[in-house]
C-alpha cells in the first residue's frame, strides 16, 4: 500500500517537480507551559512541565525545562501531596504556574478498570515435531507450531464513554526463573508469541474511515485503542488471532513447570484525552492527511490537547488482566 | 438547397421596444452581436438559416436610423435578403447572388461593412448561439454573468495545453483558482462546493479528472457557457456561490466535420453532421494516454526488479454524444449522453520466494466518474411562448477497492492472510422539469418553470473482509442509501420599464424532502439597471440561494474519497443573500467595456470539518465530523476589456474579503477563509497575428492563500507505547498566515496550417514556483527549519489538431 503514498506525492508534486526553501516566518508567538501526565490508579502522580518553543529555535529544541513553576495537584477538588495514590474515579486536576509562561491547567477523571468478562481461547497446532524419548537423552523435545484464537468479552459500563487500550505479553513458565542453576538458560524462551493479526478485529480500525483505509498504510499499523461508541453498555467480543506461534522445547527431564506458558491479556480502559492522543498521532503518523498537509494538499493539524494552554496531554488509565494459560494445550501436544 | 434551422434569438435576449429607430455602432462585431443590439432596440426576431452567419463580422456605424434603413446598409452586397415579417426578420441567402466574400475581399461601402470569412477553425461556428448572455453588459440588468464561448477557452493557455472550461473562468475578476494547478474553483469567498456545474442544463458532480488536474468539460465539445456569480436567474438554485450552464455542441446540418488532437496528456476525437434532413450528430471523444507511457515503463522497471513488481495504470475518458431530430420548425428533440470515467489502477506484488513460499500482492483499484443521459423537447407553442421539456438521470460513482494477500507457507501449509476493503459512493438523480418562455408584451419576456428530481444518496459505504486462515471477518459500515425529492418551480419576468430603466425580478421556490423532514426554500432574485447614457449603465441586484448538498472532502484534491452528502439531522439548509452593485461602460464603437462590481454576501448553515474532525471515528454519522456556521465576502471587481480587433484581452483587478465563523471551530472566533485573496490581479492576452498564427497570454496575480501555521511546538507526551515521542505543533489560530504573492505567466501560441493547427503552450513561462504550503522539517544536519513548499515549475507542452 506504500505505494501509493508515492502515487499521491506525485499527484500533488506534479511529476515530482516540487522543491522547497528554507525561510524564517515572522511571527510573533509568546511560550507557554506544557503539561505531560499519565495517571495510573494506584501510582504516584507524574506531572512533567515543559514550555513550547519556536519550531526553528535551535537554542530551544533541547531545553524545555521550566525552573520556576509551582504544580498543584487537585483529587476530587482537594489538594493532595506527592504521595498521593488516585483512585478509579478520581477527578485529578493539574495545575502549574510559572511566571515566565503563565499558567496551564488540565483535569482528567481517572476511569474505572472494565473487568474482563468471559475468555476463550482455541489453540490449533499447525505443525509439530516430536522427539523420541531417549533421543540425545532430552525427555522433552518438541518443535510446535500454532495458533491461537481468543475471544475476549469486554463488558462494558452503561452511562459512560469508555475507551479501551489492548495489550498483551507472553511468558514462558519457569525457563528463566531459575538461571543460576540451569545452564540451558542463556536459551531463548520456549514460548514465543507469533503475529498478532490485527486485521481479525475490526474495532482496531474503527478511527480509519475509507480515505485512510485505501490511501493509508492499514496493513503496517498496530493501533489498538477503541472506544465504545458501537457497543455502549453492552458486551463486544474481541477476536484476537495470533499466528505462527512457537513453542520449543528440549530439556533432559520431564518438567511441566516449562510447560507454564501463556498470554496475559491487558483490559485498559483509558481517559477520553488518551484515546484522543492516540487517534491523533496515528492521523500524523500514519494517515495520509498526514503527509498530504505537509505539502499543503490537506488542512493542517496540530497536536491534540486538553491542557488549558493547548500544549500537553493529562490522561489516566486503570488496567485489568486474563491470562490465557496454554500448560493444558503445551502438555497434551508434546505427549 | 440547404436545410433552414429557425433560431430564434429571442430565446437568449432581452425584451421589446416600440422604437423602430436603431443606433449601432460596431467595428468587426459577429453578426449575432448586432442583430442582438437590434434586437433589444426593435423587439424584432431574427429567423435564419445556423449557416448563414457563419463567421460573420460586421462594420457598422448609424445613429437612429429607421431599422429597414439600417437593414439595407448593413446585408447590402452581403449576398443576404431580408424581410420584415411582422415581429420577424427573416434573412436568406440571395439566390441569385455570389457566395458572400472571404476576408481578403471584405465589402466597403460608408457605413457598413459585413465580412465573412470561413472559419480557418471550427471554433468560428460558435458565433451563432442561443445563449442569454449575447449582448455587451450594458444592454443587460444581470451583475456578475459571463459568457465563454469555446474559442475563448480554447485561447486560454492552461496546464498541458488541455483546454479547460473552469481553468478559463478563473481568469475572470472574483474567481479563485483554488489550490495551484488543480481545477477548483472559489467564487467571491465561497467554497469549491458552492458552484453548480450543469451540461445542457443537468447537473454534474464531480467535474474533475485525475485529482483536479483537467476539468471533466471536454473543451472540443463546448459550445459556450454561461456563469452567474451575482445576480442569479431565478431558474436556478441549489449552489451558493455560482451556476456554470455548459451548453453542448448540436451536429452541423451542413455536412460532416471533425477534428483529432493529440496532446501530451490526452487525444480527442471529434466529429458531427447530418443523419438524412431532419437530424444531425455529434460525437466527442476524450481519453488520457498516461497509460500507455505508463505501461511499457513499467514493464522495462519491472523486469530488471528481482523483489517488487509495480502496477500502476491511470487513465481517464469522456465521451459526449447527441443527437438532434426537428420534426419541424416549432418543434426539436434531442438526445445525449456524456459519460467521464477515471481508472486507476495501482499496487504492487513481490515475486514467490522459493525458500518459504512467501508472496505478496497488493493491490488498489479506483474508479469515478459521472453518467448523464438525457433528452430534451424544444417547442415554441405559439409566436409568443415556447417550451423546453428536459428528462435526464445523472449518476456520480465512485469506488475504491484494496486488496492484499499475504501468503506464507511453513513446513508445507500454506497460510494466506486475506484483507479486503471495499468502498462505494454514488448519487444517482432523475430530473424533469419544464421551462417556458413568454413575452405577453414588447417589454416584458416572462421565463417560469418547475421541476422534480428524485436523489438517491449513497455517501461512502465500506465493507471490510479479513480472512487469515480459517479464520474470516467481515463488516459493513452502517451507511445506507439516502432517498430525496426536491421539487422546485420559478418564474422571473425581464421588463424594460423605459428606454433607461430594466429590471429582472423572479423569485424561485424550492422543497428538500429527505428523513420525513422537508426542506423550503424561498429564494427573491432582483436585478435593476439605469441607463443614464447608451454607453453606460449603473445596475443593483440581490439574490437569495439555497443550498441542500454539500461535498465532504479531507484533502484539496479532487479524490473519489469526496463525498456529496445531503443536509439531514441537526444541519439546516445554507443559504445565502447577496448585494451587487455595478457600474458598466463601453466604448461608442463597442470595442471596449469596462466595469465595476461590488458585493456583499452573507452565507448561512455552511458546513464545515469541526477542529479535530478526526477524532470522531468515520463508524459515526458524517455529521459528527461537521460543524455549522456562517460566512461573508465582499469585494469590488474591476475589469476593462478590449473586444474586437486583432488584440483582444482583460484586465481585471479583484479588491476581496472573506472569513468564516464557526462555534465549533477556532474557538469560535472568525477567520479568514482559505482562498481569502486580497488583491487578485487577472491579465489576459489574445492576439490574432494574422490568420494562421495567434498568441495568447494569462497572467495571474494574487495575495497569497491563507495556511494555518503553527510555529511554536511541544514536547509530545511519552505514555510507554508507540504513541510518543517528537514534538507536537501548538494550536493557533487558523489560517493566521498569508502565504507569498501567488503570480505566473502563462503563454500558447496556435500556428494553422492547411489541415489544422499546432498550439504550443508554457505553464508558468517565467518559473516563478509559487508557495503553497509550509512545513516544519529537519535539514541533512538535523536543523530544524520552516520551509516553503512549492509544486509546479514551468511545463511547456505541444498539441495537433488536425480538422476534417
Amino acid at each position: 500500500m506504500a505505494i501509493l503514498r508515492y502515487i499521491l506525492y506525485l499527484l500533488a508534486a506534479v511529476l515530482l517537480t516540487g522543491c522547497y526553501e528554507d525561510f524564517d516566518p515572522e511571527i510573533d508567538t509568546k511560550p507557554v507551559l506544557c503539561l505531560n501526565s499519565l495517571i495510573t490508579a494506584g501510582e504516584p502522580i507524574d506531572v512533567k512541565v515543559s514550555h513550547t518553543w519556536m519550531f526553528n529555535d535551535e537554542k530551544s529544541v533541547n531545553d524545555h525545562k521550566v525552573s520556576d513553576a509551582s504544580v498543584t495537584i487537585l483529587a476530587n477538588e482537594k489538594i493532595v501531596g506527592n504521595d498521593y495514590l488516585p483512585k478509579e474515579g478520581d477527578k485529578i486536576r493539574i495545575m502549574a504556574e510559572s511566571p515566565t509562561y503563565g499558567e496551564a491547567v488540565a483535569e482528567v477523571v481517572v476511569p474505572y478498570a472494565t473487568p474482563i468478562g468471559k475468555v476463550r481461547f482455541t489453540p490449533v497446532v499447525t505443525n509439530i515435531w516430536k522427539g523420541d524419548e531417549d533421543f540425545f537423552h532430552y525427555r522433552m523435545l518438541a518443535d510446535i507450531t500454532f495458533n491461537l484464537n481468543i475471544e475476549m468479552d469486554v463488558n462494558d459500563p452503561a452511562g459512560t464513554n469508555n475507551y479501551y487500550q489492548f495489550e498483551y505479553d507472553w511468558f514462558s513458565g519457569a525457563w528463566c526463573e531459575d538461571s543460576d542453576d540451569n545452564l540451558e538458560a542463556s536459551r531463548l524462551d520456549p514460548f514465543t508469541i507469533g503475529t498478532f493479526e490485527y486485521d481479525a478485529e475490526p474495532i482496531f480500525k474503527e478511527h480509519v474511515g475509507v480515505f485512510e483505509t485505501v490511501m493509508g498504510n492499514g496493513e503496517d499499523t498496530d493501533f489498538v485503542f477503541f472506544s465504545d461508541r458501537q457497543f455502549p453498555g453492552r458486551t463486544y467480543t474481541l477476536h484476537l488471532n495470533f499466528t505462527n506461534n512457537t513453542f520449543n522445547i528440549k530439556n533432559e527431564t520431564y518438567d511441566e513447570s516449562l510447560l507454564e506458558c501463556g498470554v496475559t491479556l491487558y483490559l485498559t480502559t483509558v481517559s477520553e484525552s488518551y484515546y484522543n492522543w492516540a487517534v491523533y498521532k496515528w492521523n500524523v503518523d500514519e494517515g495520509i492527511t498526514g503527509d498530504l498537509s505537509d505539502i499543503g494538499l490537506a488542512e493542517s493539524k496540530w497536536g491534540y490537547s486538553n491542557v488549558s494552554t493547548g500544549a500537553g496531554v493529562v490522561a489516566a488509565q486503570a488496567s485489568t488482566k486474563y491470562i490465557v494459560d496454554l500448560k493444558e494445550f503445551l502438555k497434551n501436544a508434546i505427549k | 438547397m440547404k436545410r433552414l434551422v429557425l433560431i430564434s434569438l429571442m430565446m437568449c435576449i432581452c425584451t421589446v421596444v416600440m422604437a423602430q429607430n436603431v443606433t449601432i455602432r460596431a467595428v468587426n462585431q459577429p453578426a449575432a452581436l448586432v442583430f442582438r443590439s437590434i434586437v433589444e432596440q426593435t423587439g424584432k426576431n431574427f429567423v435564419y438559416s445556423s449557416d448563414l452567419l457563419t463567421g460573420m463580422y460586421v462594420n457598422l456605424n448609424v445613429k437612429n436610423k429607421p431599422l429597414r434603413q439600417v437593414l439595407s446598409i448593413m446585408f447590402k452586397d452581403s449576398g443576404i435578403e431580408w424581410k420584415i415579417n411582422g415581429k420577424n426578420i427573416i434573412l436568406k441567402k440571395r439566390q441569385t447572388s455570389e457566395r458572400p466574400r472571404r476576408a481578403d475581399n471584405t465589402a466597403k461601402i460608408p457605413d457598413a461593412t459585413i465580412n465573412t470569412t470561413r472559419p480557418t477553425t471550427r471554433m468560428l461556428e460558435e458565433v451563432v448561439v442561443v445563449s442569454r448572455l449575447e449582448a455587451p453588459a450594458v444592454e443587460t440588468s444581470e451583475i456578475g454573468a459571463k459568457k465563454l464561448t469555446a474559442k475563448e477557452i480554447i485561447n486560454t493557455p492552461v496546464m498541458f495545453g488541455e483546454s479547460d472550461v473552469i481553468k478559463a473562468l478563473h481568469m475572470q475578476p472574483g474567481i479563485s483558482e483554488g489550490q495551484e494547478g488543480l481545477a477548483g474553483m472559489n467564487v467571491h469567498g465561497g467554497n469549491a462546493d458552492e458552484n453548480l456545474y450543469m451540461l445542457d442544463n443537468v447537473p454534474l458532480y464531480q467535474v474533475n479528472h485525475f485529482a483536479g488536474l483537467f476539468s471533466a468539460f471536454n473543451a472540443e465539445a463546448i459550445r459556450y457557457i454561461d456563469f452567474f456569480k451575482s445576480s442569479i436567474p431565478a431558474k436556478y438554485d441549489g449552489r451558493l456561490s455560482s451556476y456554470l450552464d455548459v451548453r453542448t455542441k448540436s451536429g452541423s446540418p451542413e455536412g460532416h466535420h471533425g477534428s483529432a488532437k493529440l496532446g501530451l496528456t490526452s487525444g480527442s476525437f471529434n466529429i458531427d453532421g447530418p443523419i438524412g434532413r431532419r437530424t444531425s450528430y455529434s460525437v466527442a471523444l476524450r481519453r488520457s494516454w498516461f497509460d500507455v507511457l505508463s505501461i511499457p515503463m513499467l514493464a522495462i522497471a519491472n523486469s530488471s526488479s528481482d523483489d517488487d513488481k509495480i502496477r500502476f495504470r491511470y487513465a481517464f475518458m469522456d465521451i459526449n454524444a447527441k443527437v438532434t431530430y426537428r420534426f419541424s420548425n416549432n418543434a426539436t428533440v434531442f438526445a445525449s449522453v456524456y459519460f467521464g470515467n477515471d481508472v486507476l489502477k495501482t499496487g504492487s506484488s513481490d515475486k514467490e520466494q522459493p525458500q518459504n513460499g512467501w508472496y505478496d500482492d497488493d493491490k488498489d483499484d479506483f474508479y469515478w466518474g459521472n453518467l448523464v443521459a438525457q433528452t430534451g423537447l424544444n417547442y415554441r407553442i405559439n409566436p409568443e411562448m415556447s417550451a423546453e421539456f428536459t428528462a435526464a438521470y445523472t449518476r456520480y460513482f465512485s469506488g475504491m477497492t484494496h486488496d492484499w494477500l499475504l501468503r506464507e507457507i511453513n513446513d508445507g501449509n500454506t497460510v494466506d492472510s486475506h484483507s479486503i476493503t471495499k468502498t462505494r459512493n454514488n448519487i444517482n438523480d432523475w430530473i424533469f422539469r419544464a421551462d417556458f418562455d413568454w413575452r405577453p408584451g414588447e417589454n416584458n419576456r416572462i421565463r417560469f418553470g418547475g421541476g422534480y428530481t428524485l436523489h438517491s444518496f449513497l455517501p461512502a459505504r465500506a465493507d471490510r473482509s479479513y480472512t487469515v486462515g480459517t479464520t474470516k471477518t467481515f463488516t459493513r459500515d452502517s451507511t445506507w442509501t439516502y432517498t430525496a425529492n426536491e421539487a422546485n418551480a420559478y418564474i422571473e419576468d425581464d421588463w424594460r420599464i423605459s428606454d433607461r430603466f430594466r429590471a429582472n425580478a423572479g423569485l424561485h421556490l424550492s422543497l428538500f424532502n429527505i428523513d420525513g423532514k422537508t426542506n423550503y426554500g424561498i429564494a427573491p432574485r432582483l436585478s435593476v439597471s439605469y441607463r443614464p447614457d447608451e454607453n453606460w449603465a449603473v445596475k443593483a441586484a440581490y439574490a437569495r440561494t439555497n443550498q441542500y448538498v454539500h461535498q465532504l472532502s479531507q484533502t484539496y484534491l479532487s479524490l473519489p474519497t469526496d463525498q456529496w452528502v445531503p443536509i439531514t439531522g441537526k444541519f439546516k439548509p445554507q443559504n445565502a443573500d447577496k448585494a451587487s452593485l455595478g457600474v458598466y461602460w463601453q466604448s461608442d464603437n463597442r470595442m471596449f467595456a469596462a466595469s465595476a462590481e461590488g458585493y456583499y454576501k452573507i452565507m448561512r448553515n455552511i458546513v464545515d470539518y469541526r477542529d479535530e474532525y478526526y477524532l470522531q471515528p468515520p463508524t459515526e454519522m458524517w455529521n459528527a465530523q461537521l460543524c455549522s456556521g456562517k460566512g461573508t465576502a465582499k469585494g469590488i471587481d474591476f475589469k476593462i476589456e478590449k473586444l474586437y480587433g486583432k488584440i483582444t484581452g482583460h484586465i481585471a483587478y479583484s479588491l476581496a474579503w472573506s472569513d468564516r465563523t464557526f462555534p465549533d471551530k477556532n474557538d469560535g472566533l472568525t477567520f479568514p477563509a482559505r482562498f481569502d485573496n486580497r488583491h487578485t490581479v487577472n491579465i489576459l492576452l489574445n492576439w490574432n497575428i494574422s490568420q494562421k498564427v495567434n498568441l495568447n497570454a494569462a497572467w495571474t496575480g494574487h495575495s497569497g492563500n491563507r495556511f494555518t501555521l503553527m510555529t511554536q511546538v511541544w514536547n509530545s507526551p511519552d505514555f510507554g507505547n508507540s504513541y510518543t515521542g517528537d514534538e507536537s505543533p501548538l494550536k493557533t489560530r487558523i489560517n493566521n498566515y498569508q502565504l507569498p504573492f501567488y503570480h505566473r505567466l502563462d503563454l500558447s501560441c496556435t500556428v494553422r496550417n492547411r489541415r489544422g493547427y499546432w498550439t504550443f503552450s508554457v505553464f508558468n513561462a517565467y518559473c516563478h514556483m509559487n508557495t503553497v504550503a509550509i512545513r516544519r522539517a529537519y535539514t541533512n544536519s538535523n536543523r530544524p527549519v520552516f520551509q516553503k513548499v512549492k509544486l509546479l515549475p514551468i511545463i511547456p507542452s505541444i498539441s495537433y489538431t488536425w480538422q476534417f
